[in-house]
C-alpha cells in the first residue's frame, strides 16, 4: 500500500502517456485492416494491401509531396526571417522594442481560426488567387514567432564575450558571425526550424481557409473524413511516425556515443 | 604581428574617457605603460578599470581621447585590426571548438594555414599538450585559464590585456597561476596590462600598479611605493590596512610635528601628500605592522625619537604568525597593531594599558579633507561602485 | 600629446557607430514587415469586413453596420459559450493529466527521461487529423472502451451530467472534450516539464528537513515554483482549443458545434463574410481579454 502511494505519480504519469500513445497504436493497427466499406473505423481482417501500394489512392501522394514542399519552403523562410529578428531582439537596444515583442507574441496568443479568417479577408479584398503561394505566405507568418522564440532563447544565453574574443582574435564582423555566433546559435536555429517544419507540415486550420482548391496532406485527410478514409492514410501516418522515432533515437545514440569518446 | 620586439610596445592613453549617458565610467585619463612591463589596474568593481582595458582592446569606443600603441594612433581601429589580445574574464573559450582550434583561432583568421608548429609550442608553454583535442568544458578552471592565455599569446601581440584572469579560480590555484603568469611574461617579454580587484594579486605580479577609484587613477607607482607611501585615504585603506589619526599641525619644517589626542607625533615632510601649514589639519597614517606594542610598565625602555601613543587594548586575536591587537587611545579609537609572535608578552591582554611606538619615517601624512573610511570594506563609495557595475 | 577633456570622437568612429545603430533595423525589417502585412493588416481588413453589408453577387461595402455583431452573438451565443466551456474543461483536464507525467519525467524518470520525452513528442509525427480520426475507432459505439464504461456505470453518471447520451460516447460533448484534451496535452506537458526540471532537487530536501510532508512540499514548494509552466501550459492549451473546430467536426454532432465551426462554415460554405468576420473578431477579443487578465493575475510576464 505504501509502495503504491509512493508510486502514485508514476502510475498516473504512465496512464497519461498511454492515453497519448493509444491513437498511434490504433492508427498503426488499422494500417493493416481491410475495411468493409469506405471508412476504416472498424476492424475486419488483416491485410498488407495498403502497405504494398501506399500511393494507390488518387491524389494522396501528390498532396503529401505538396505538404512536404510547402513545409520545406516555409521552414526556410520562417527560419531566415525569425533568426534575424531573434538576433536583433537579443543583441541590440532600439526603439519600438516593446511593440515588436508584442507583434511576435500575438500570433502565438491568437486562436488559429482568427488568423486564418483574417488572412482570408485580406486575400479576398485584394483579389488574390488562393493556392500554393497563399498557403506558403500564411505558413511563414505563423511559424515565424515560434522560430523567434526558440532562437532568441539560445542567443540570449550566449556569452557576448565569445564574440568579443573572436573580434579580439582578428576575426572581422563576417568571420565572427560565421565562425562563432552561428555555430553557437545553431542548436537554437535548428530547434526553431524543426518546430517550423512540424507546424507547417501538420497545419490544417490556416491552410483550410487559405488553400482555395489546393489540397495539402492534412486537407486530404480532412476531405477523406467526409468521403471515406483509405487505409493508405494510416500507412503514411505510421511510416512517418516510425521514421521520425528512429531518426530521433539514432540521433540520441550518436550523441551519447560522441560524448563518451570525447571524455576518453 | 612581427614587431613585438620593436620599441612600439608602449601603450599611451591620452585624455581618454568613457561616458554612458550621464554616467561617467572613466574620467579623462593619461597613462603610459612602458614596453615590456607588467602593469596592473587595481580597483573595486565599477571603478572603470575594465572599461579602460576594453578601450585599449578596441571593444569599447572612448568618448574622448586617443589610444596609442607606440607612435601609432589606434583609436579608430576595430579590435580585429589591433595588435593587442585579451584574456577575458571567465575566459570566453569557444565552446564549439576544441583546445587546438581555440588556440589556432587567431592565426587562422589572419590567413596563416600552417599553424601546427606554433600551436604545439603554445600547448607546451602552458603544459597542455595532451589536451589538444578536448573541448573547453572538459577542462578544469586552471586549465581553461591557461588555454585563454595561450590563445592570446600565440598571436605575439604587442600588448596582452588580462581582465580579471584569475577571478574564477580558488585561492590556492590563484597563487600558482600568479607565478605562472609572471613566468610567462618574463619569458615572452610582452607588455601585460592586468585588471584586478585583488590588491595582493596586483602587488605580487605587477611592476607598476595604478589604483583606480570612481573612474579616476588615485595613485600610480611601484607596489612597495604605493604601500609605504599612499597619497590618498582610498589607497591607504584599499591596499592593506592603515591607522589614520586626525591631527593638528604645530610645526612644518623638514619634519612635520603634529598633535593628536594630547600627544605629539612627527613625520618627514616629504611623506606628506597634503600641504602643511601650522594650525592646519592633517591625517597621520601608519601601517599596523610598523607599530611595536609595549606594556605601560615598560614605557621607560622605549628608545627616544620614536612616535608614541598611549592606549588600552580592547581586543586581541591570534592569527598564527602574528597577533592582532585593537587599541583605543585618546588619539584615535580602534587602532590596529600586528605583532609577530616571536616572544609573546602575556600581559598584553584586553584591558592592559599599553604604549604604541614606531619609527617616524614610517609615518605618512594625508589631506584631512578626505573621508577616513574611503576604500575600507563597507565604504559607501565602494558600494556605489558595486551598484554601477 | 595635449590632454583635453573634450576631444571629440573622430569622424571615422562616428560613422562606424552610426552604421552599427542601423543594424537591428535591417535585421528586423523583413520579418516585421511580413508580420505587419500578413498578420496585423489582415486584422484591419477583418474589422472592416465585419461592418460591411452586401451580397456575394453585388459585392460587399463598408456601411458601418455594427448590428452584425449583435445579430451574430444573438444567433451563435450557444456555440460561443460551448467553445469556452469545452476549451476550459479540456485545459483543466490537460493540467490534471499532464502534471503527473511532467513530474514523473522531471524527477522520477532517471535514465528513462529522454525516452519518455521522445514518447511525449512522438505522436506529433503522425498528422493530428489521422490521430483524431483514430478516436472514432476507440470511442466507437459498442466498442470495448464504451462497453467497459457502461459496465462500470460511468456512462450513467456522464449521462446524468449531460456529457453523453444513452450508450453512445461518440458525437457527444465528452468525445469532443476528450479529443481536445488529447490533442493539446503535449502543449501542456512540455512547458510544465521545462519549469519543473529547473527546480533544484535540494529544495525538496530542504522542505522535508523543515518538517514538510510530501503533500505540503508539493503544495508549498514544487507547485508554486512550477507556476510559469502552469501559466504558459494553460495558455498554450486554452487558446488553440477555444478556436478549434476539428474535434467538434470529427468527433461531435450538430449539438456540439463550437464557434470555430461557425466561423469556418460562414466563411467557406455560407460565404456570409461579415458575420464570420464579426464572430472571429469577438473570439479574438474575448481570448485576448481573458489571456491579459490571466497573465496579470498569475503575475508572469515572460511566457512561452
Amino acid at each position: 500500500m505504501r509502495r503504491l502511494r509512493k508510486n502514485l505519480v508514476v502510475i498516473a504519469g504512465l496512464l497519461t502517456l498511454a492515453y497519448m500513445l493509444l491513437p498511434n497504436v490504433v492508427v498503426m493497427l488499422f494500417s493493416f485492416n481491410r475495411p468493409a466499406g469506405r471508412f476504416n473505423y472498424s476492424w475486419r481482417e488483416f491485410s498488407t494491401d495498403a502497405w504494398r501500394d501506399p500511393c494507390g489512392v488518387a491524389d494522396l501522394c501528390g498532396s503529401l509531396a505538396l505538404s512536404l514542399q510547402i513545409a520545406a519552403w516555409a521552414t526556410l523562410g520562417a527560419t531566415a526571417l525569425g533568426t534575424m529578428i531573434a538576433f536583433a531582439l537579443a543583441r541590440y537596444r532600439f526603439r519600438a522594442r516593446g511593440a515588436i515583442n508584442s507583434l511576435i507574441f500575438l500570433p502565438m496568443a491568437m486562436p488559429e481560426v482568427v488568423m486564418a479568417a483574417s488572412l482570408l479577408t485580406l486575400f479576398l479584398n485584394m483579389g488574390v488567387q488562393l493556392g500554393f503561394w497563399t498557403i506558403l505566405i500564411a505558413h511563414i507568418m505563423f511559424c515565424l514567432s515560434f522560430v523567434v522564440t526558440a532562437v532568441k532563447a539560445r542567443v540570449m544565453s550566449m556569452d557576448p564575450r565569445l564574440e568579443e574574443a573572436a573580434r579580439d582574435l582578428y576575426a572581422g564582423p563576417v568571420q565572427t558571425f560565421l565562425r562563432v555566433t552561428l555555430p553557437i546559435a545553431a542548436p537554437g536555429i535548428a530547434a526553431g526550424a524543426l518546430l517550423a517544419f512540424a507546424l507547417s507540415f501538420d497545419d490544417f486550420i490556416i491552410t483550410n481557409f487559405n488553400a482555395g482548391s489546393t489540397v495539402t496532406f492534412p486537407m486530404f485527410v480532412w476531405g477523406s473524413a467526409q468521403r471515406g478514409t483509405p487505409v493508405q492514410i494510416n500507412v503514411i501516418g505510421t511510416a512517418m511516425f516510425v521514421i521520425a522515432v528512429l531518426v530521433v533515437v539514432a540521433g540520441q545514440v550518436a550523441a551519447g556515443r560522441r560524448k563518451r569518446t570525447d571524455v576518453s | 604581428m612581427t614587431d613585438s620586439t620593436h620599441t612600439g610596445g608602449d601603450v599611451r592613453l591620452s585624455g581618454i574617457s568613457k561616458s554612458y549617458g550621464s554616467f561617467t565610467a572613466v574620467h579623462p585619463l593619461d597613462l603610459t605603460v612602458p614596453q615590456g612591463s607588467f602593469f596592473a589596474l587595481l580597483g573595486a568593481s565599477g571603478c572603470g578599470k575594465t572599461t579602460t582595458l576594453r578601450m585599449i582592446a578596441g571593444l569599447e569606443e572612448p568618448t574622448t581621447g586617443t589610444v596609442f600603441l607606440g607612435d601609432r594612433d589606434v583609436t579608430d581601429l576595430p579590435p580585429y585590426k589591433r595588435p593587442v589580445n585579451t584574456v577575458f574574464q571567465s575566459y570566453a573559450l569557444f565552446p564549439h571548438l576544441n583546445i587546438y582550434e581555440n588556440i589556432a583561432f587567431g592565426l587562422r583568421r589572419r590567413g596563416i594555414t600552417s599553424v601546427k608548429k606554433q600551436v604545439g609550442e603554445m600547448l607546451d608553454l602552458v603544459q597542455l599538450g595532451d589536451k589538444a583535442s578536448h573541448k573547453p568544458h572538459q577542462l578544469s578552471g586552471g586549465q581553461q585559464q591557461r588555454v585563454a592565455v595561450a590563445r592570446a599569446l600565440i598571436n605575439h601581440p604587442q600588448v596582452l590585456l588580462l581582465d580579471e584572469p584569475l577571478g574564477a579560480l580558488d585561492l590556492k590555484l590563484r597563487r600558482r597561476m600568479q607565478l605562472e603568469l609572471k613566468r610567462i611574461q618574463t619569458e615572452v617579454g610582452i607588455t601585460f596590462v592586468h585588471v584586478t580587484h585583488d590588491q595582493e594579486e596586483a602587488m605580487t605580479m605587477a611592476d607598476t600598479v595604478a589604483v583606480m577609484n570612481g573612474g579616476r587613477v588615485e595613485q600610480l607607482g611601484a607596489p612597495a611605493d604605493l604601500y609605504e607611501n599612499p597619497r590618498t585615504t582610498f589607497v591607504a585603506n584599499f591596499l592593506g590596512t592603515s591607522n589614520l589619526i586626525e591631527a593638528e599641525v604645530v610645526e612644518a619644517a623638514s619634519d612635520v610635528v603634529v598633535t593628536a589626542g594630547g600627544g605629539t607625533l612627527r613625520l618627514p615632510a616629504n611623506r606628506c601628500s597634503a600641504p602643511t601649514t601650522t594650525g592646519g589639519r592633517l591625517l597621520v597614517g601608519v601601517r599596523p605592522e610598523k607599530i611595536t606594542l609595549a606594556h605601560a610598565d615598560d614605557a621607560g625602555a622605549i628608545a627616544g625619537g620614536r612616535n608614541r601613543v598611549t592606549g588600552r587594548i580592547v581586543d586581541t586575536s591570534f592569527i598564527g604568525v602574528s597577533t592582532q591587537y585593537v587599541v583605543d587611545s585618546p588619539a584615535g579609537a580602534a587602532l590596529q597593531v600586528y605583532e609577530q609572535n616571536i616572544e609573546r608578552d602575556s600581559r598584553l591582554a584586553p584591558g592592559a594599558e599599553v604604549v604604541l611606538h614606531w619609527n617616524p619615517a614610517h609615518t605618512f601624512g594625508l589631506d584631512a579633507a578626505q573621508s577616513v573610511l574611503a576604500g575600507t570594506v563597507g565604504d559607501a563609495g565602494l558600494d556605489e561602485a558595486e551598484d554601477a557595475a | 600629446m595635449t590632454l583635453t577633456d573634450t576631444t571629440p570622437a573622430p569622424p571615422a568612429a562616428r560613422t562606424r557607430s552610426a552604421r552599427k545603430r542601423l543594424v537591428p533595423y535591417w535585421l528586423l525589417l523583413p520579418g516585421v514587415l511580413w508580420l505587419l502585412v500578413f498578420f496585423a493588416l489582415p486584422m484591419v481588413y477583418q474589422a472592416s469586413t465585419s461592418v460591411q453589408t452586401g451580397t456575394l453577387e453585388q459585392g460587399f461595402r463598408v456601411t458601418w453596420h455594427v448590428a452584425t455583431y449583435w445579430e451574430a452573438l444573438a444567433e451563435y451565443w450557444p456555440q460561443f459559450v460551448r467553445s469556452l466551456v469545452y476549451a476550459g474543461t479540456a485545459t483543466f483536464l490537460c493540467l490534471l493529466l499532464g502534471y503527473p507525467l511532467a513530474y514523473l519525467i522531471a524527477f522520477r524518470a532517471g535514465r528513462w527521461r529522454n525516452l519518455l520525452l521522445v514518447l511525449v513528442v512522438a505522436p506529433f509525427f503522425t498528422s493530428f487529423l489521422i490521430r483524431t480520426l483514430a478516436w472514432k475507432t476507440i470511442l466507437a459505439d459498442g466498442g470495448a472502451l464504451v462497453g467497459a464504461l457502461d459496465a462500470l456505470h460511468v456512462l450513467d453518471v456522464t449521462n446524468w451530467l449531460g456529457w453523453t447520451q444513452g450508450d453512445r460516447v461518440l458525437a457527444t460533448p465528452m468525445a469532443v472534450v476528450c479529443g481536445l484534451t488529447y490533442n493539446f496535452l503535449p502543449f501542456m506537458i512540455l512547458p510544465l516539464y521545462t519549469s519543473l526540471e529547473r527546480i533544484d532537487g535540494r529544495l525538496h530536501e530542504a522542505a522535508k528537513d523543515l518538517y514538510a510532508s510530501p503533500a505540503t512540499t508539493f503544495r508549498k514548494v514544487t507547485f508554486p515554483l512550477s507556476m510559469p509552466g502552469v501559466v504558459s501550459g494553460t495558455l498554450l492549451t486554452f487558446i488553440p482549443a477555444s478556436g478549434d473546430y476539428v474535434n467538434a467536426e470529427l468527433l461531435g454532432s450538430t449539438d456540439t458545434k463550437m464557434v470555430g465551426n461557425v466561423i469556418q462554415s460562414q466563411f467557406l460554405r455560407v460565404l456570409d463574410y461579415p458575420t464570420a468576420a464579426a464572430l472571429s473578431f469577438i473570439l479574438m477579443a474575448v481570448v485576448l481579454l481573458m489571456v491579459t487578465v490571466y497573465i496579470r493575475r498569475a503575475g508572469t510576464e515572460d511566457l512561452v
